[in-house]
């Protein structure tokens, strides 16, 4: 662990010859912990834009999520000195964003008013992202692949908080059950059955509106 | 198999965990049960429509309002080894930071009553009386005031000589009107 000291007390030393682009998550943050304040830009680069998607799936209000992902690079930028290095970033990025994330829907719960004005916000297609849709498809296909899009959100935000968040690490995000577990802080077995069931509720939610 | 099995052992399937011999008796399941195999499909498109939604990307002012927020951020790494001498140093410093306030907060009391006007009069020594409020007037010089004043909380103005006296020194002093003065 080396002593440095922020916004203009710090000596970097020498620059990298490489471009923090080439170098692996360790190896940004050791020149972060160097000295060197643009390894942190890097950090942030590479990783807002997964952890904002992340926590948009698991709280659902997308000006809120990214509320969230900055807060979590202020939690990554105080405790980075006493990150353990020899684990993940990107764990230790996603257990401080699932977190936070878990924090949010706990708070929305205790207003469900709250709750009905995020989930109605997103049924309402001028607050929705611009899309392209396949203008070859018949439109009875493409009010079908809309309607399925909505669904599949909604059926997601149903899910219970903790089959949500191992849903999205699980599915989204590609995790292992291992680093979920890391991230969730459960172990591997409650990752297995909350996985399991957070698929089941999703088909049996799905599953009738498809006919 | 039954249905119940099937959904128990479905997720590790879905994340091909299975041994050659489980993965056999889930695909005859679903070869046989219309309804474990409709909820297979629901959970594989269902899935699948989810990762096809478009992402969300960061908004234009993220990285300025990031960046306003880090700079508010003031980070002191320290050495593991360090890190209860910083702990007891800092503890040091609060202390000294609140003696030393303390301290300046009486002097600034002192100092404040003995704002006199400063017209070059050095004031003969004046004697305490504790019956009633003195109403001598003197003047003092502005550089090295030769006498503080304090009132301790009852009518008695008490006039404390703190240098001896010198060539140039006013005569008088004049007491301002707060502490009863004309």
């Amino acid at each position: 662990m080396t002593l440095a000291v922020r916004e203009g007390l710090r000596n970097p030393g020498h620059a990298p010859t490489t471009p923090f682009a080439d170098l692996e998550d360790a190896q940004v943050v050791q020149s972060f912990l160097d000295g060197h304040d643009r390894a942190f830009d890097e950090l942030v680069a590479r990783y807002q834009v997964r952890l904002l998607n992340f926590i948009y799936r698991t709280v659902g209000d997308r000006e809120r999520a990214e509320d969230l992902v900055q807060e979590v690079f202020i939690r990554i930028y105080r405790h980075l000195h006493r990150f353990d290095q020899t684990k993940k970033f990107s764990t230790w990025a996603y257990t401080i964003a699932s977190n936070l994330a878990k924090n949010e829907l706990r708070n929305r719960s205790r207003n469900p008013l709250v709750l009905f004005q995020t989930i109605k916000r997103h049924w309402e297609a001028d607050h929705r992202p611009l899309q392209f849709e396949d203008s070859s498809s018949r439109p009875d296909d493409l009010f079908r692949k809309r309607h399925l899009r909505e669904l599949v959100e909604q059926s997601v935000s149903q899910l219970p908080e903790h089959h949500r968040v191992v849903f999205v690490l699980r599915e989204l995000e590609g995790k292992t059950y291992e680093e979920i577990a890391e991230i969730t802080g459960c172990n591997l077995g409650t990752v297995k059955s909350r996985l399991n069931r957070a698929r089941n509720n999703f088909a049996t939610i799905i599953a009738p509106h498809l006919d | 198999m039954n249905c119940c099995e099937f959904r128990e052992k479905y997720s590790d399937f879905a994340d091909g965990l299975l041994t050659s011999q489980e993965n056999a008796e889930v695909g005859f399941h679903l070869a046989v049960c219309a309804a474990c195999r409709r909820f297979d499909a629901a959970l594989r498109l269902g899935v699948d429509t989810l990762r096809a939604l478009p992402g969300v990307g960061v908004s234009r002012t993220f990285g300025a309002r990031l960046r306003r927020r880090l700079r508010g951020e003031f980070v002191v790494q320290v050495p593991v080894v360090a890190r209860w001498s910083g702990v007891v140093g800092t503890l040091l410093l609060v202390a000294a930071v609140g003696v030393i306030g303390w301290d300046r907060m009486e002097s600034r009391a002192t100092r404040h009553a003995a704002a006199w006007p400063t017209n070059g009069w050095n004031p003969a020594p004046l004697a305490v009386n504790d019956q009633a409020p003195l109403y001598r007037s003197a003047r003092v010089t502005p550089v090295e005031p030769r006498f503080e004043a304090f009132h301790p909380l009852n009518s008695i103005l008490i006039v404390e000589e703190t240098r001896p006296a010198m060539a140039g020194d006013p005569a008088r002093v004049d007491i301002p009107a707060v502490w009863g003065g004309p």
